[in-house]
């Protein structure tokens, strides 16, 4: 079938239908970020936390701007050299348009990738550490128990599980020593640990034993229930005979009636007789089961590990809670031994203490005691500077967030010499914040504050469109010559379509760059 | 900005296909445009660091430019300088229900629902 009005303009329009639809398109878009930059503007008006400012490092986001103006320049370029018939040209600009893609989203990527390696600690009190794990430092190994995420339990000889609850997932946290340097290496495939179950019997303690004892559990559990229905229905009358007695002398009396109670009682004695074989029945099941699988018979279940102790190393977001001798899964599983290491270490670069109850008193002086001097000094500096500037605020500029901003949150680097420096960021000195002193611990991902996650989100949309736009783009380069050979005219009217969209997805960067990176 | 007459530049050739287009005039007009784009994301960058006395002027002033830099890019790129009705009228309703979020957008941080239980 023939596409009309690739080439001429329609009549009615007065544009080739590929404009028209392209002007639509862009109209949605316009709604998509439109809505999203309202929602930006919500987060921050709405914001109980210091919102962000200058968080990102300004420079690889102005490389980017620089690169996708260029590549509007190129991909404008790209297109009026199809409408001059000259095809090479076309060719380079359009090159040079996807290789701006390419180093667009590796700049992206490079950006992403620092902000998922930063980490931040927000402490009991309000304060916050942000800074660098010593396990991702190339030049220095950390155990995995090291990295802040886990708590490392060793000695563990008891285990006690949930059947109606616990699941065989806590087993992926089995961790087995690998040497003194490794002792948290994880459980390699086909490592087999005994377990001695209440009854003494030894099994191999994995997700193919564990499944079917759950599953043993719950169809015991269908037979008891169905075993207490009727049980419950034979006792029903009695209970309602009583009731009706109690009822007498109640607050509210009714009489006793006599007839329903004797029929209620006759009702129960018959209901007995008849069950009474399935009762039976029932019951002699229930005792074959349990023989049958005596793991499944209650629904707690304690066992024993034979053999040396093991050693597990949990994530946060899995367990409930723990405390020095056991950690409690959500699921109910409950591992018994020794909490070896559940410190967050890191070399923190940011002390922000702007929602610190007292600075005086922050939890930070707990780790970085030689800082806290050099931190108020830095503030009485910012402080007479500000004041200076600010002669109205010299009574209220506590209350100032751009005074805020300079004096509570401060980079280290700015507070100590360069030899004090190397030494706080090396990894060997990095600090073990107790798990208890932190409120909230997570590197700059979108769960770290609205901020970081409309940032994600924004970035992450448009880095979408980059890779969209360059595919479509790709394509026309790949693809054209054959169409340029028939129909020149409808190729530039492609890529004139292909470039409107490319200039849409700078034009939302223009936007992005400094809402996110400079204001 | 330079509109060609005798040989029309190629960003105004789309209602006339068949004209010769004089591809150099064209890209120059696009480099120009291309480097006052960046002088001011320079600009931008620049006032930023700038202590205006308040930070929402420092808002302000980053966010007009940021408007000026879409101006360009929409008007010259994009060719809306010189477009068919039909674009705009697209457009009208954009702005129309793009102005309409941002009213219950407003909406939403004023609560006048609230504000009229409260009375």
């Amino acid at each position: 079938m023939e596409i009309p009005y690739t080439v001429t303009a329609r009549p009615d329009t007065g544009l080739y239908n590929a404009k028209v639809g392209i002007w639509l398109f862009l109209a949605s878009e316009v709604m998509l970020f439109g809505g999203l930059f309202s929602s930006y503007v919500f987060l921050r008006i709405g914001a109980d936390f210091p919102w962000p400012r200058h968080e990102l490092k300004v420079l690889p986001g102005f490389i980017n701007t620089m690169v996708l103006i260029g590549s509007s320049v190129t991909v404008l370029s790209a297109w009026a050299s199809l409408k001059a018939r000259r095809y090479g040209w076309f060719q380079v600009n359009m090159l040079i348009t996807l290789l701006c893609a390419v180093a667009f989203m590796g700049i992206k990527s490079f950006e992403y990738y620092g902000k998922f390696h930063h980490y931040s600690v927000i402490m009991q009190d309000g304060s916050v550490l942000d800074g660098h794990r010593p396990s991702d430092h190339p030049d220095h190994y950390a155990p995995e128990s090291h990295n802040g995420d886990k708590v490392a339990l060793t000695d563990v000889k008891t285990i006690s599980l949930n059947l109606a609850k616990s699941e065989a997932g806590f087993l992926k946290h089995l961790r087995v020593s690998a040497g003194a340097d490794k002792p948290y290496a994880e459980a390699p495939a086909g490592t087999v640990v005994k377990v001695r179950t209440p009854d003494g019997k030894e099994v191999d303690f994995d997700a193919a034993w564990f499944k079917p004892v759950k599953k043993s559990y719950r169809q015991l559990e269908n037979v008891r229930s169905d075993l207490a229905i009727i049980k419950e229905r034979i006792e029903s009358p009695a209970k309602q005979i009583a009731a009706m007695k109690a009822a007498v002398t109640g607050t509210y009396p009714v009489p006793f009636d006599a007839a329903k109670a004797e029929k209620l009682a006759a009702q129960a004695t018959e209901l007995a007789a008849s069950s009474k074989d399935k009762i039976k029945a029932l019951e002699a099941k229930i005792a074959e089961m349990e023989k049958e699988n005596p793991d499944a018979k209650a629904s707690t279940l304690n066992l024993q590990v034979v053999g040396a102790p093991l050693t597990f190393l949990v994530n946060e977001r899995d367990f409930a809670k723990y405390n020095a001798k056991e950690i409690i899964f959500r699921d109910d599983v409950v591992l018994t031994g020794t909490v070896k290491n559940d410190a967050i270490p890191l070399n923190a670069d940011v002390i922000d203490l702007r929602e610190s109850k007292d600075p005086e008193k922050s939890l930070v002086w707990k780790y970085y005691p030689e800082l806290k001097a050099p931190f108020f000094k830095h503030k009485e500096e910012v402080t007479e500077h500000f004041v200076k500037k600010h002669a109205e605020h010299a009574n209220d500029f506590e209350k100032d967030l751009d005074w805020q901003h300079e004096a509570l949150r401060v980079e280290i680097e700015e507070l100590v010499s360069k030899e004090d420096l190397e030494k706080i960021e090396d990894p060997a000195h990095a600090i073990n914040i107790e798990r208890s002193d932190k409120r909230f611990y997570s590197n700059f991902s979108p769960s770290r504050s609205p901020y970081y996650a409309i940032y994600f989100l924004m970035t992450g949309l448009h880095g979408l469109h980059v890779i969209g736009g360059a595919i479509v783009l790709g394509y026309f380069l790949l693809t054209g010559r054959k169409m340029y050979k028939n129909n020149p005219e409808h190729l530039a009217n492609r890529v004139e379509v292909g470039g409107l969209f490319w200039h849409f997805v700078d034009l939302v960067w223009i936007f992005l760059f400094p809402v996110f990176y400079l204001l | 900005m330079d509109h060609p007459t005798e040989t029309p530049a190629v960003h105004g050739a789309h209602d006339s296909h068949d004209a010769p287009v004089d591809l150099a005039k064209s890209i120059r007009l696009y480099l120009k445009v291309g480097a006052l784009l960046i002088l001011f994301t320079c600009v931008t960058w620049g006032v930023a660091l700038i202590d205006f006395g308040s930070h929402a002027l420092n808002i302000g002033i980053g966010l007009a430019i940021a408007t000026f830099k879409v101006a360009l890019v929409s008007l010259i790129f994009m060719h809306l300088n010189h477009e068919r009705g039909l674009v705009y009228k697209v457009l009208l309703f954009t702005v129309i229900f793009g102005a309409a979020m941002m009213f219950l957008f407003v909406l939403a941080y004023m609560d006048p629902i609230k504000a009229a239980l409260a009375h």
